[in-house]
Protein backbone atom coordinates (compact mmCIF):
# COMPACT_ATOMS: atom_id res chain seq x y z
CA UNK A 1 0.00 0.00 0.00
CA UNK A 2 1.37 3.18 -1.14
CA UNK A 3 0.94 6.32 0.58
CA UNK A 4 -1.48 8.00 -1.81
CA UNK A 5 -3.60 4.47 -2.59
CA UNK A 6 -3.80 4.87 1.85
CA UNK A 7 -4.56 8.76 1.52
CA UNK A 8 -7.07 8.13 -1.37
CA UNK A 9 -9.19 5.16 0.55
CA UNK A 10 -9.31 7.71 3.69
CA UNK A 11 -10.65 10.00 1.26
CA UNK A 12 -13.55 7.70 0.25
CA UNK A 13 -14.03 6.85 3.70
CA UNK A 14 -14.50 10.30 5.19
CA UNK A 15 -17.13 10.97 2.66
CA UNK A 16 -18.64 7.08 3.03
CA UNK A 17 -19.36 8.27 6.55
CA UNK A 18 -21.17 11.84 5.29
CA UNK A 19 -23.59 8.73 3.59
CA UNK A 20 -23.94 5.54 5.93
CA UNK A 21 -24.41 7.66 8.78
CA UNK A 22 -25.86 11.32 7.84
CA UNK A 23 -27.09 13.89 9.48
CA UNK A 24 -23.96 14.74 11.81
CA UNK A 25 -23.43 17.93 12.97
CA UNK A 26 -19.56 17.42 12.28
CA UNK A 27 -19.94 17.21 8.58
CA UNK A 28 -20.59 20.94 8.43
CA UNK A 29 -17.52 21.83 10.71
CA UNK A 30 -14.35 22.99 9.09
CA UNK A 31 -11.70 20.88 10.11
CA UNK A 32 -13.68 17.75 8.50
CA UNK A 33 -13.45 19.30 5.30
CA UNK A 34 -10.27 20.58 5.61
CA UNK A 35 -9.39 16.57 6.53
CA UNK A 36 -11.13 15.73 3.13
CA UNK A 37 -9.46 18.55 1.00
CA UNK A 38 -5.69 17.37 2.80
CA UNK A 39 -6.48 13.70 1.95
CA UNK A 40 -7.37 14.59 -1.30
CA UNK A 41 -4.20 16.82 -1.86
CA UNK A 42 -1.53 14.36 -0.58
CA UNK A 43 -3.16 11.69 -3.36
CA UNK A 44 -2.52 14.13 -5.90
CA UNK A 45 1.06 14.89 -4.46
CA UNK A 46 1.73 11.20 -3.46
CA UNK A 47 0.42 10.38 -7.12
CA UNK A 48 3.06 12.47 -8.91
CA UNK A 49 6.46 10.06 -8.30
CA UNK A 50 4.55 6.57 -8.88
CA UNK A 51 3.32 8.21 -12.09
CA UNK A 52 6.92 9.22 -13.22
CA UNK A 53 7.91 5.50 -12.45
CA UNK A 54 5.19 3.59 -13.77
CA UNK A 55 6.27 1.44 -16.24
CA UNK A 56 3.16 0.82 -18.32
CA UNK A 57 0.55 3.30 -19.47
CA UNK A 58 -1.88 0.69 -17.72
CA UNK A 59 -0.42 1.12 -14.08
CA UNK A 60 -0.14 5.52 -15.29
CA UNK A 61 -3.76 5.22 -16.10
CA UNK A 62 -4.50 3.23 -12.70
CA UNK A 63 -2.41 5.42 -10.93
CA UNK A 64 -4.36 8.60 -12.86
CA UNK A 65 -8.13 6.82 -11.82
CA UNK A 66 -7.17 6.60 -8.11
CA UNK A 67 -6.16 10.25 -7.93
CA UNK A 68 -9.66 11.27 -10.16
CA UNK A 69 -11.45 9.08 -7.90
CA UNK A 70 -10.48 10.11 -4.72
CA UNK A 71 -10.52 13.95 -6.32
CA UNK A 72 -14.27 13.43 -7.34
CA UNK A 73 -15.26 12.03 -3.86
CA UNK A 74 -13.50 14.42 -2.02
CA UNK A 75 -15.39 17.74 -4.29
CA UNK A 76 -18.98 15.23 -3.99
CA UNK A 77 -18.21 15.59 0.13
CA UNK A 78 -17.02 19.26 0.61
CA UNK A 79 -19.73 20.33 -1.92
CA UNK A 80 -21.86 18.68 1.29
CA UNK A 81 -20.34 19.34 3.75
CA UNK A 82 -19.47 23.38 3.44
CA UNK A 83 -22.24 23.96 0.80
CA UNK A 84 -24.60 21.92 1.87
CA UNK A 85 -27.44 23.54 4.45
CA UNK A 86 -27.59 22.22 7.52
CA UNK A 87 -30.29 19.71 8.92
CA UNK A 88 -33.70 21.12 8.45
CA UNK A 89 -37.67 20.03 9.01
CA UNK A 90 -39.50 21.61 6.00
CA UNK A 91 -43.04 21.93 7.51
CA UNK A 92 -45.66 23.18 4.98
CA UNK A 93 -49.49 23.29 5.00
CA UNK A 94 -52.31 21.68 2.87
CA UNK A 95 -51.48 22.41 -0.78
CA UNK A 96 -48.55 24.43 -0.21
CA UNK A 97 -45.59 24.20 -2.33
CA UNK A 98 -41.73 24.79 -0.81
CA UNK A 99 -38.98 25.50 -3.20
CA UNK A 100 -36.17 23.91 -1.49
CA UNK A 101 -32.69 24.97 -2.74
CA UNK A 102 -30.91 21.97 -4.70
CA UNK A 103 -33.40 20.14 -3.99
CA UNK A 104 -36.58 21.07 -6.06
CA UNK A 105 -40.15 22.14 -4.94
CA UNK A 106 -41.90 19.88 -2.24
CA UNK A 107 -45.60 20.12 -2.81
CA UNK A 108 -47.83 19.12 0.52
CA UNK A 109 -50.51 17.32 0.54
CA UNK A 110 -53.93 18.81 0.38
CA UNK A 111 -56.08 17.38 3.33
CA UNK A 112 -55.08 16.08 7.07
CA UNK A 113 -54.77 12.11 7.13
CA UNK A 114 -57.01 10.23 8.63
CA UNK A 115 -56.70 6.60 10.10
CA UNK A 116 -54.92 4.68 7.58
CA UNK A 117 -54.69 7.37 4.84
CA UNK A 118 -51.06 9.12 4.94
CA UNK A 119 -50.94 10.87 1.88
CA UNK A 120 -47.16 12.42 1.15
CA UNK A 121 -45.01 14.93 0.16
CA UNK A 122 -44.08 14.88 -3.72
CA UNK A 123 -40.77 16.14 -4.61
CA UNK A 124 -41.02 17.75 -7.81
CA UNK A 125 -37.30 18.53 -10.13
CA UNK A 126 -36.63 19.38 -12.93
CA UNK A 127 -35.76 16.44 -15.47
CA UNK A 128 -37.04 14.00 -12.85
CA UNK A 129 -40.70 12.29 -12.62
CA UNK A 130 -42.49 13.36 -9.52
CA UNK A 131 -41.70 11.26 -6.51
CA UNK A 132 -43.17 11.31 -3.54
CA UNK A 133 -40.96 11.36 -0.36
CA UNK A 134 -41.38 7.65 1.93
CA UNK A 135 -40.65 8.11 5.42
CA UNK A 136 -37.81 5.64 4.86
CA UNK A 137 -35.14 7.72 4.75
CA UNK A 138 -34.06 8.38 0.88
CA UNK A 139 -31.08 9.78 -0.91
CA UNK A 140 -31.93 12.66 -3.45
CA UNK A 141 -28.73 13.37 -5.20
CA UNK A 142 -27.71 15.92 -2.70
CA UNK A 143 -30.07 15.34 -0.13
CA UNK A 144 -31.01 12.55 2.02
CA UNK A 145 -35.01 12.80 2.96
CA UNK A 146 -37.64 11.46 4.89
CA UNK A 147 -41.41 12.24 5.72
CA UNK A 148 -42.15 12.50 9.58
CA UNK A 149 -45.57 13.30 10.38
CA UNK A 150 -46.68 16.02 13.04
CA UNK A 151 -49.54 16.54 14.73
CA UNK A 152 -51.91 19.03 13.49
CA UNK A 153 -55.74 20.65 13.95
CA UNK A 154 -58.08 21.16 11.83
CA UNK A 155 -60.68 23.37 12.40
CA UNK A 156 -64.65 23.88 11.62
CA UNK A 157 -65.80 27.16 12.94
CA UNK A 158 -69.57 28.67 12.89
CA UNK A 159 -71.50 31.20 14.20
CA UNK A 160 -74.08 30.84 17.26
CA UNK A 161 -77.10 30.70 14.31
CA UNK A 162 -74.57 27.54 12.41
CA UNK A 163 -73.26 29.34 9.74
CA UNK A 164 -70.17 28.16 9.05
CA UNK A 165 -67.17 30.64 8.89
CA UNK A 166 -64.33 31.47 6.64
CA UNK A 167 -60.71 30.99 8.80
CA UNK A 168 -57.45 32.44 7.65
CA UNK A 169 -54.28 32.83 9.46
CA UNK A 170 -52.69 35.88 8.63
CA UNK A 171 -49.43 34.65 9.90
CA UNK A 172 -49.74 31.03 9.17
CA UNK A 173 -48.03 29.79 6.45
CA UNK A 174 -51.21 29.73 4.15
CA UNK A 175 -53.93 32.34 4.56
CA UNK A 176 -56.46 30.71 3.99
CA UNK A 177 -56.39 27.10 5.95
CA UNK A 178 -58.54 25.58 8.46
CA UNK A 179 -55.77 23.60 9.18
CA UNK A 180 -53.43 24.61 12.37
CA UNK A 181 -49.59 23.50 12.26
CA UNK A 182 -49.45 23.86 15.58
CA UNK A 183 -45.60 25.23 14.99
CA UNK A 184 -45.14 27.03 18.12
CA UNK A 185 -45.13 26.18 21.76
CA UNK A 186 -46.81 28.00 24.77
CA UNK A 187 -46.02 27.00 28.10
CA UNK A 188 -48.48 26.10 30.51
CA UNK A 189 -48.33 24.84 33.71
CA UNK A 190 -44.46 24.06 32.87
CA UNK A 191 -45.87 22.17 29.77
CA UNK A 192 -44.57 23.61 26.75
CA UNK A 193 -47.80 22.83 24.12
CA UNK A 194 -47.94 22.91 20.83
CA UNK A 195 -49.91 26.13 20.57
CA UNK A 196 -51.31 28.27 17.12
CA UNK A 197 -53.95 31.17 16.31
CA UNK A 198 -56.44 31.60 13.51
CA UNK A 199 -58.69 34.82 12.69
CA UNK A 200 -62.80 34.26 12.19
CA UNK A 201 -63.10 37.85 10.45
CA UNK A 202 -67.00 37.30 9.55
CA UNK A 203 -67.15 37.41 13.24
CA UNK A 204 -64.65 39.80 14.29
CA UNK A 205 -62.60 37.25 16.58
CA UNK A 206 -58.69 35.82 17.21
CA UNK A 207 -58.74 32.37 18.27
CA UNK A 208 -55.91 31.00 20.02
CA UNK A 209 -55.82 27.21 19.70
CA UNK A 210 -53.08 24.99 22.55
CA UNK A 211 -53.16 21.04 22.05
CA UNK A 212 -52.94 18.94 24.56
CA UNK A 213 -52.11 15.24 24.66
CA UNK A 214 -54.66 12.47 25.67
CA UNK A 215 -52.86 12.23 28.80
CA UNK A 216 -52.19 16.35 29.37
CA UNK A 217 -56.18 16.56 28.69
CA UNK A 218 -57.16 13.52 31.00
CA UNK A 219 -55.22 15.71 33.74
CA UNK A 220 -57.26 18.70 33.29
CA UNK A 221 -60.50 17.23 32.40
CA UNK A 222 -61.49 13.97 33.89
CA UNK A 223 -62.98 11.50 31.93
CA UNK A 224 -61.16 12.88 28.48
CA UNK A 225 -59.12 9.71 26.71
CA UNK A 226 -58.67 11.32 23.63
CA UNK A 227 -56.37 14.73 22.65
CA UNK A 228 -57.73 17.83 23.16
CA UNK A 229 -57.60 21.68 22.60
CA UNK A 230 -57.83 24.55 24.26
CA UNK A 231 -59.73 27.48 22.92
CA UNK A 232 -59.19 31.04 23.58
CA UNK A 233 -61.79 33.77 22.03
CA UNK A 234 -60.41 37.05 22.32
CA UNK A 235 -61.99 39.74 19.99
CA UNK A 236 -60.69 41.78 16.66
CA UNK A 237 -58.28 43.70 18.85
CA UNK A 238 -56.91 40.93 20.93
CA UNK A 239 -58.68 41.32 24.26
CA UNK A 240 -60.04 38.09 25.92
CA UNK A 241 -63.59 37.83 25.80
CA UNK A 242 -65.23 36.43 28.73
CA UNK A 243 -66.60 32.94 28.66
CA UNK A 244 -63.96 32.47 25.88
CA UNK A 245 -61.63 29.75 26.86
CA UNK A 246 -62.41 25.86 26.74
CA UNK A 247 -61.32 23.15 26.41
CA UNK A 248 -62.62 20.56 23.62
CA UNK A 249 -61.67 16.99 23.39
CA UNK A 250 -60.58 15.72 19.18
CA UNK A 251 -63.88 16.15 17.22
CA UNK A 252 -66.40 17.35 19.90
CA UNK A 253 -67.83 20.98 19.05
CA UNK A 254 -67.71 23.57 21.60
CA UNK A 255 -69.30 26.77 22.22
CA UNK A 256 -67.33 29.92 23.10
CA UNK A 257 -67.95 33.52 22.63
CA UNK A 258 -70.71 33.56 20.51
CA UNK A 259 -68.63 30.57 18.35
CA UNK A 260 -69.26 27.42 17.82
CA UNK A 261 -66.06 25.07 17.19
CA UNK A 262 -64.66 22.08 16.51
CA UNK A 263 -60.98 20.55 16.72
CA UNK A 264 -60.22 17.29 15.09
CA UNK A 265 -56.17 16.02 15.71
CA UNK A 266 -54.69 14.58 12.85
CA UNK A 267 -51.45 14.07 11.25
CA UNK A 268 -50.22 15.96 8.25
CA UNK A 269 -46.30 14.86 6.70
CA UNK A 270 -43.25 17.36 6.91
CA UNK A 271 -39.88 16.62 5.35
CA UNK A 272 -36.45 16.15 7.35
CA UNK A 273 -34.13 17.17 4.87
CA UNK A 274 -29.82 16.30 5.86
CA UNK A 275 -27.89 17.12 3.15
CA UNK A 276 -25.22 14.05 1.88
CA UNK A 277 -22.48 14.04 -1.03
CA UNK A 278 -24.13 13.11 -4.03
CA UNK A 279 -24.69 9.54 -4.39
CA UNK A 280 -23.47 9.40 -7.87
CA UNK A 281 -20.59 10.87 -7.95
CA UNK A 282 -19.27 9.16 -3.96
CA UNK A 283 -19.96 5.74 -5.59
CA UNK A 284 -18.04 7.04 -8.94
CA UNK A 285 -15.12 8.09 -6.87
CA UNK A 286 -15.21 5.29 -4.41
CA UNK A 287 -15.16 2.39 -7.51
CA UNK A 288 -12.59 4.20 -9.33
CA UNK A 289 -10.20 3.77 -6.71
CA UNK A 290 -10.97 0.83 -5.55
CA UNK A 291 -10.72 -0.71 -8.80
CA UNK A 292 -7.58 0.99 -9.92
CA UNK A 293 -5.74 -0.28 -6.30
CA UNK A 294 -7.15 -3.60 -7.31
CA UNK A 295 -6.04 -3.57 -10.88
CA UNK A 296 -2.50 -2.18 -9.96
CA UNK A 297 -2.19 -4.69 -6.53
CA UNK A 298 -2.73 -7.33 -9.47
CA UNK A 299 -0.22 -5.95 -12.51
CA UNK A 300 2.39 -5.22 -9.78
CA UNK A 301 2.00 -8.77 -8.20
CA UNK A 302 1.83 -10.21 -12.17
CA UNK A 303 5.33 -8.20 -12.79
CA UNK A 304 6.63 -9.22 -9.85
CA UNK A 305 6.30 -13.08 -10.01
CA UNK A 306 6.38 -13.14 -13.58
CA UNK B 1 -6.40 2.19 -25.91
CA UNK B 2 -4.51 3.01 -22.72
CA UNK B 3 -3.62 6.56 -24.86
CA UNK B 4 -7.24 7.27 -24.09
CA UNK B 5 -7.92 6.17 -21.03
CA UNK B 6 -6.98 9.57 -18.73
CA UNK B 7 -8.93 11.26 -21.01
CA UNK B 8 -11.57 9.30 -20.41
CA UNK B 9 -11.32 9.58 -16.62
CA UNK B 10 -11.01 13.16 -16.92
CA UNK B 11 -14.39 13.40 -18.98
CA UNK B 12 -16.20 11.00 -16.13
CA UNK B 13 -14.53 13.20 -13.47
CA UNK B 14 -16.04 16.18 -15.30
CA UNK B 15 -19.40 14.72 -15.61
CA UNK B 16 -19.66 13.73 -11.79
CA UNK B 17 -18.15 17.32 -10.60
CA UNK B 18 -21.36 18.74 -12.53
CA UNK B 19 -23.70 16.13 -11.58
CA UNK B 20 -22.42 17.21 -7.64
CA UNK B 21 -23.41 20.92 -7.95
CA UNK B 22 -26.34 21.00 -11.10
CA UNK B 23 -29.03 20.58 -8.19
CA UNK B 24 -27.78 24.02 -6.91
CA UNK B 25 -28.49 26.25 -10.18
CA UNK B 26 -31.27 23.64 -11.59
CA UNK B 27 -33.68 24.84 -8.33
CA UNK B 28 -36.08 27.66 -9.59
CA UNK B 29 -38.10 29.24 -6.74
CA UNK B 30 -41.65 29.30 -6.55
CA UNK B 31 -43.68 32.18 -7.02
CA UNK B 32 -45.74 32.81 -4.39
CA UNK B 33 -49.89 33.37 -4.81
CA UNK B 34 -51.81 32.50 -8.14
CA UNK B 35 -49.41 34.04 -9.81
CA UNK B 36 -47.03 30.86 -9.12
CA UNK B 37 -49.55 28.40 -10.49
CA UNK B 38 -49.30 30.03 -14.24
CA UNK B 39 -48.89 27.51 -16.73
CA UNK B 40 -50.12 24.49 -14.60
CA UNK B 41 -53.07 22.69 -14.74
CA UNK B 42 -55.64 24.15 -12.90
CA UNK B 43 -56.93 21.42 -9.72
CA UNK B 44 -60.72 20.48 -10.25
CA UNK B 45 -62.74 19.66 -7.13
CA UNK B 46 -66.19 19.17 -7.14
CA UNK B 47 -67.98 21.92 -4.96
CA UNK B 48 -71.38 22.71 -4.50
CA UNK B 49 -72.98 25.60 -5.93
CA UNK B 50 -75.52 28.35 -3.96
CA UNK B 51 -78.61 26.00 -5.19
CA UNK B 52 -77.49 22.96 -3.98
CA UNK B 53 -76.16 21.21 -7.39
CA UNK B 54 -72.91 19.69 -8.19
CA UNK B 55 -70.55 21.65 -9.89
CA UNK B 56 -67.23 21.27 -10.79
CA UNK B 57 -64.61 22.74 -13.39
CA UNK B 58 -64.81 20.28 -16.22
CA UNK B 59 -68.13 21.38 -17.46
CA UNK B 60 -66.25 24.88 -18.18
CA UNK B 61 -63.88 23.10 -20.35
CA UNK B 62 -63.18 25.00 -24.00
CA UNK B 63 -63.89 28.23 -22.53
CA UNK B 64 -61.91 31.16 -20.49
CA UNK B 65 -62.81 30.53 -16.82
CA UNK B 66 -62.63 33.45 -14.71
CA UNK B 67 -62.32 31.87 -10.94
CA UNK B 68 -62.70 35.07 -8.06
CA UNK B 69 -62.17 33.24 -4.82
CA UNK B 70 -64.42 35.63 -2.17
CA UNK B 71 -65.90 35.93 0.85
CA UNK B 72 -68.41 38.10 2.06
CA UNK B 73 -67.04 39.65 5.05
CA UNK B 74 -64.17 41.34 2.46
CA UNK B 75 -64.65 44.70 1.70
CA UNK B 76 -62.79 44.67 -1.68
CA UNK B 77 -64.50 41.17 -2.78
CA UNK B 78 -67.81 43.37 -2.38
CA UNK B 79 -66.30 46.53 -3.91
CA UNK B 80 -65.02 43.95 -7.38
CA UNK B 81 -68.27 41.56 -7.39
CA UNK B 82 -70.23 44.18 -10.13
CA UNK B 83 -67.50 44.52 -11.97
CA UNK B 84 -67.12 40.59 -12.44
CA UNK B 85 -70.75 40.43 -13.38
CA UNK B 86 -70.64 43.29 -16.03
CA UNK B 87 -67.79 41.02 -17.55
CA UNK B 88 -69.76 37.94 -17.46
CA UNK B 89 -72.12 39.88 -19.19
CA UNK B 90 -70.01 41.82 -21.54
CA UNK B 91 -67.85 38.44 -22.49
CA UNK B 92 -69.97 35.85 -21.51
CA UNK B 93 -71.28 35.42 -25.48
CA UNK B 94 -67.47 35.48 -26.71
CA UNK B 95 -66.72 32.06 -24.37
CA UNK B 96 -65.66 33.73 -21.08
CA UNK B 97 -67.43 32.23 -17.90
CA UNK B 98 -67.01 33.86 -14.51
CA UNK B 99 -67.61 31.75 -11.09
CA UNK B 100 -67.35 33.35 -7.89
CA UNK B 101 -65.95 30.71 -5.05
CA UNK B 102 -66.81 31.77 -1.69
CA UNK B 103 -64.30 30.47 0.79
CA UNK B 104 -65.44 29.03 3.87
CA UNK B 105 -69.06 29.98 4.40
CA UNK B 106 -72.16 28.98 4.72
CA UNK B 107 -75.11 28.81 1.50
CA UNK B 108 -77.01 30.70 2.91
CA UNK B 109 -74.39 33.49 3.90
CA UNK B 110 -72.71 33.41 0.00
CA UNK B 111 -76.84 33.53 -0.98
CA UNK B 112 -77.54 36.39 0.77
CA UNK B 113 -75.25 38.18 -0.07
CA UNK B 114 -74.65 37.34 -3.98
CA UNK B 115 -78.55 38.67 -4.08
CA UNK B 116 -77.56 42.07 -2.38
CA UNK B 117 -75.40 42.55 -5.13
CA UNK B 118 -77.55 41.25 -7.75
CA UNK B 119 -75.48 38.78 -9.27
CA UNK B 120 -76.33 36.30 -11.27
CA UNK B 121 -72.43 34.61 -12.57
CA UNK B 122 -72.61 30.80 -10.56
CA UNK B 123 -71.74 31.05 -7.16
CA UNK B 124 -70.09 27.74 -5.44
CA UNK B 125 -68.84 27.09 -2.29
CA UNK B 126 -65.45 26.04 -1.32
CA UNK B 127 -66.50 24.98 2.55
CA UNK B 128 -62.78 23.33 3.16
CA UNK B 129 -61.05 26.41 1.69
CA UNK B 130 -59.59 23.89 -0.86
CA UNK B 131 -59.12 26.29 -3.62
CA UNK B 132 -58.18 29.21 -1.58
CA UNK B 133 -55.24 26.55 -0.50
CA UNK B 134 -54.01 25.16 -3.39
CA UNK B 135 -54.15 28.52 -5.15
CA UNK B 136 -51.85 30.05 -2.06
CA UNK B 137 -54.27 32.59 -1.86
CA UNK B 138 -52.20 35.52 0.11
CA UNK B 139 -55.63 37.15 0.68
CA UNK B 140 -59.20 37.80 -0.51
CA UNK B 141 -60.25 38.48 -3.06
CA UNK B 142 -58.10 36.63 -5.48
CA UNK B 143 -59.02 35.59 -8.96
CA UNK B 144 -57.68 33.05 -11.29
CA UNK B 145 -58.28 32.52 -14.69
CA UNK B 146 -57.69 29.68 -16.82
CA UNK B 147 -57.98 28.67 -21.03
CA UNK B 148 -60.35 26.24 -22.46
CA UNK B 149 -57.71 23.50 -21.41
CA UNK B 150 -58.26 24.26 -17.83
CA UNK B 151 -54.58 25.55 -17.78
CA UNK B 152 -53.94 28.42 -15.57
CA UNK B 153 -52.99 31.72 -17.60
CA UNK B 154 -52.42 34.22 -15.18
CA UNK B 155 -53.43 34.86 -11.24
CA UNK B 156 -54.10 37.94 -9.38
CA UNK B 157 -53.96 38.77 -5.58
CA UNK B 158 -56.02 41.11 -4.14
CA UNK B 159 -59.11 43.20 -6.20
CA UNK B 160 -58.94 43.98 -10.15
CA UNK B 161 -60.18 46.91 -11.81
CA UNK B 162 -63.15 46.81 -14.98
CA UNK B 163 -60.24 47.39 -17.38
CA UNK B 164 -57.87 45.17 -15.57
CA UNK B 165 -60.44 42.26 -16.09
CA UNK B 166 -61.17 43.14 -19.24
CA UNK B 167 -57.63 43.18 -20.32
CA UNK B 168 -57.06 40.04 -18.77
CA UNK B 169 -60.32 38.44 -20.42
CA UNK B 170 -59.23 39.83 -24.12
CA UNK B 171 -55.79 38.59 -23.84
CA UNK B 172 -57.19 34.90 -22.54
CA UNK B 173 -59.38 35.14 -25.78
CA UNK B 174 -56.46 35.93 -28.15
CA UNK B 175 -54.57 33.10 -26.24
CA UNK B 176 -51.42 35.66 -25.54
Amino acid sequence: MTLCTVAALATIVLVGAQIVLPGKALYHYGWYNVAIAGMAVIVVVAARAPLRSARTRALRAGIAAIVFGSAIAAVAGIASGLFGPENQQVIGSPAQRVSVEGLGTLVFPLGVATAGDDAGVQLLRPLHAPLEISTRSGNLGNFVARSIVRTVVEIDAQDAFGNRLTITQPSGRSFLSPVLLMEHRQTIAGFALPFDSFNLPAAHRIVKAVLFSAAEAAMLQRGTEAPAVLFAVDDENDRPLSHGIGLAASGRRIRLGGLQLRAVVGAFPAVELVSAPNLVAAIAGALLVVCSTTFIALQRRRARYG
Amino acid sequence: MYRYLPWLVLAVGVTLIATVFEPMFATRAVKSGPQGFAGQAAPVFALQDDRGSTVSLDAYRHRIVVMNLWASWCPPCREEMPDLQRLAERYGARGVAVVGVNEGESVERARAFAASLRIRFPIWIDSAERYGRVYGALGLPTTVILNGEGVVIRGFDGPLTFDQMEAAASAALHGS
